[in-house]
């Protein structure tokens, strides 16, 4: 009878075994863990949407588990490029548009052209042009187009009006609008622009819209030389800096200023207007909820100068090439790039998007006071040089607006140097 | 006799190897890759001297191998002459002592990034506590952009490099006072010498030694102090505090440079080598 009893339970601790071995250790070899990299995982608000979207994931792909890893803006490029190279870079990975053609040239971005074959003829029919044609390297797409948006102004209608400025009659005119800063200015109080000046990946999207609107560019159509000795470049370059120098209508410590210091500034009734996008209203509202961002803040078109031009911010999801799960990489940056999570990130962060199905019919876009004014803007929208020499040049660039603005060199001769610097640069491409 | 001598020896070899190792694939590795990327072309494949050829063109590189110089000449020098300052006073007989050293010890604790944090937020010309302070006292009229200007970032960036690393000196200097004689100052105030010539004739020669180890190695410290800088002003405004280091990660990690970025890595390497020779003499000759 004993005997019996120890039969009995060695047979059903052999079930056990038996059920356990073909059921979890299956289950465990079929769920794919993806990795997940993004650096608006670094920022509030952006966590909670991307922790939400990722729970929607995972219940329509039971079999896939995303994993995400936080990454500071800053320091995304650096990371990436070193796991990389190690092969060991997150599966999908977010990414600035002037960040993709270094990832290109170097092999980082996976080719997503046969997955974009597959989901059919028309598939990237509900993207901007622009857009998809900064994505591709050597006519493949090697990523997928994410947040899409204009440089405006953003200025606190509050302290224009105490000011004695009349908030629906804003500067069309960079000449205009000096007069409109230099009212909002109290010296040693309150500015009427924030100026980024430091080396940071932010300045450019503040800087070009003047260049551009003056007439100039950073570069000849052949993106051989340096267009930055013409004229308009050079008047364009010396606005800028006067702002700070001569007129004084931003505050002190502009080169130190990365785009958070100056958003701080506006959020703290520093300044009246900054140059930002659809991001700034709830950032500003995170950093000073008492200012009440979204009723105070009002975005305008940038003013013009010889032309109506502004920069165009685009974010970009790259696969890495050394991924195990490139099918389910590529269904996870078909999630996030959707009508559905693209709409979703509007909602939720007051960015718009590259699909020309949600920036361009979304009611919630069009009759949104922030992103109507920035979405009135693609069409004069412009993009930086796509060469992976930009980011040497464009710190080349940075540097001469340094040297201006410490009044270390002329504005001329800051400019010249940065023009023979940057054809130095562009000879080697050649 | 002979061959348990040599027994031993090799024993001895064996018990070393594991670290020999490690150290190979650690330091060994990314140095001999680093030196062959740096005679290989951008465009790949065969030998080139060319990037050693710009480097003597480059003046942005001319402008931080200056710029090192300075804040590596600068830096130490303060470290020592503060150190000194600090081991001093801290090997005194005072009240409290043990806090005091603690205290002293704080800056060095403090992680590289988050000093070059903190310092940017004491500089901030709009809030700073520095300006707020200085302007309280009297001694400015108005706030002063310190990481702005022609010639103030780098000398921004230097005092805040001096509070950071003068414990790392203070600390060496104080172990080589407490190893002084008592008997020597005893002796020499029987004998009727001042505070000055028992620094002069006891102090001074009693940490010869040490002066000179934390001479090189803070030295060697300096020439790699890299997260400070970066953390506040990113070589900026223009290229003023532009260094070695942050030029080299620059040229790797944002311009993707990799080939150029090794060639002025390895002529770094090179510097610092040269730095280090009499520390390392000194070491070799003791043993």
């Amino acid at each position: 009878m004993r005997h019996r009893h120890y039969s009995w339970l060695i047979v059903l601790a052999s079930v056990c075994v038996v059920v356990l071995v073909a059921t979890v250790p299956i289950d465990a070899q079929q769920r794919v863990t993806l990795r997940f990299s993004d650096w608006h995982l670094t920022e509030d608000v952006w966590n909670k949407s991307l922790t939400e979207a990722m729970a929607i994931f995972e219940k329509r792909f039971p079999n896939i588990k995303v994993q995400m890893e936080p990454i500071s803006y800053r320091e995304k490029e650096t990371k990436y490029t070193v796991e990389s190279a190690a092969g060991r870079a997150p599966d999908v990975m977010h990414l600035h548009a002037f960040s993709l053609p270094s990832f290109y040239e170097k092999g980082y971005a996976m080719d997503l052209t046969s997955f974009i074959e597959k989901e059919g003829k028309g598939f990237l029919d509900a993207w901007y042009p622009l857009p998809l044609e900064l994505v591709k390297h050597r006519g493949r797409v090697h990523a997928m187009p994410g947040d899409y948006m204009t440089m405006v102004l953003v200025c606190n209608t509050d302290l224009l009006k105490q000011a004695g400025t009349d908030v629906e009659r804003f500067p069309t005119t960079w000449g205009g609008f000096l007069d409109f800063a230099k009212k909002a200015t109290t010296p040693g109080q309150q500015w009427g622009l924030g100026m980024v000046g430091a080396k940071d990946p932010g300045f450019s999207l503040r800087f070009s819209p003047f260049l551009w609107t003056f007439g100039g560019d950073y570069l000849t159509a052949d993106l051989k030389r340096s267009a930055l000795d013409t004229p308009e470049a050079r008047e364009a370059f010396a606005y800028f800096v006067e702002l700070s120098t001569k007129h004084k209508v931003v505050p002190p410590g502009a080169t130190s200023a990365n785009p958070q210091d100056v958003r701080t500034q506006l959020a703290h009734k520093k300044i009246a207007c900054e140059i930002g996008s659809g991001w700034t209203a709830p950032i500003v509202n995170k950093l000073n909820p008492d200012l009440k961002a979204f009723e105070v803040l009002r975005a305008y078109p940038l003013p013009v100068k010889n032309k109506r031009a502004t920069a165009i911010w685009l974010s970009s999801w790259i696969i890495s090439p050394n991924t195990k799960h490139p099918q389910e990489a590529w269904e996870l940056v078909k999630f996030i790039s959707s009508k559905e999570m693209e709409l979703k990130w509007f909602q939720d962060n007051r960015v718009t998007s590259a699909r020309k199905d949600v920036s361009g019919t979304a009611p919630e876009i069009l009759n949104d006071k922030f992103a109507k004014v920035i979405a009135a803007e693609l069409p004069y929208g412009k993009v930086e040089p796509q060469i992976k020499e930009w980011p040497e040049i464009m710190d080349a660039f940075t540097g001469a607006v340094q040297e201006a603005l410490t009044e270390a060199k002329p504005p001329d001769k800051a400019l010249a140097d940065a023009h023979a610097r940057i054809n130095t640069i562009l000879a080697r491409r050649r | 006799m002979a061959t348990a001598r040599s027994k031993s020896i090799r024993t001895g070899y064996l018990f070393v190897l594991p670290a020999l190792l490690l150290l190979l694939a650690v330091l060994g590795f990314p140095a001999v890759f680093s030196l062959t990327l740096s005679f290989r072309p951008e465009s790949g494949g065969g030998f080139s001297l060319e990037h050693y050829r710009l480097l003597l063109e480059d003046t942005l590189f001319h402008q931080a191998f200056w710029n090192t110089g300075l804040l590596v000449g600068l830096s130490v020098a303060a470290h020592l002459g503060f150190g000194l300052a600090v081991a001093l006073a801290l090997n005194l007989p005072l009240r409290g002592q043990p806090a005091l050293r603690l205290v002293a010890l704080l800056p060095w604790v403090v992680p590289d990034v988050v000093t070059g944090i903190i310092w940017k937020w004491l500089y901030n010309p709009l809030n700073g506590a520095l300006n707020d302070v200085l302007l309280r006292l009297g001694l400015l009229a108005a706030p002063l952009d310190w990481l702005g200007g022609r010639y103030l970032p780098l000398l921004s960036v230097i005092l805040a490099n001096v509070w950071r690393g003068f414990p790392f000196v203070m600390i060496i200097l104080l172990a080589g006072l407490q190893a002084i004689p008592r008997e020597r100052y005893e002796a020499a105030s029987i004998d009727g010498a001042n505070a000055l010539q028992r620094f002069r004739y006891i102090t001074l020669p009693g940490l010869r030694k040490m002066l000179v180890v934390s001479l090189a190695l803070d030295t060697v410290w300096e020439v790699r102090r890299f997260g400070l800088i970066q953390a506040m002003t990113q070589g900026g405004p223009g290229s003023l505090t532009e260094v070695l280091s942050t030029l080299v990660y620059k040229q790797y990690f944002a311009f993707f440079r990799f080939e150029y970025a090794s060639a002025m890595a390895v002529v770094m390497a090179g510097v610092l080598l040269l730095v280090s020779l009499p520390y390392i003499r000194m070491i070799s000759r003791e043993e």
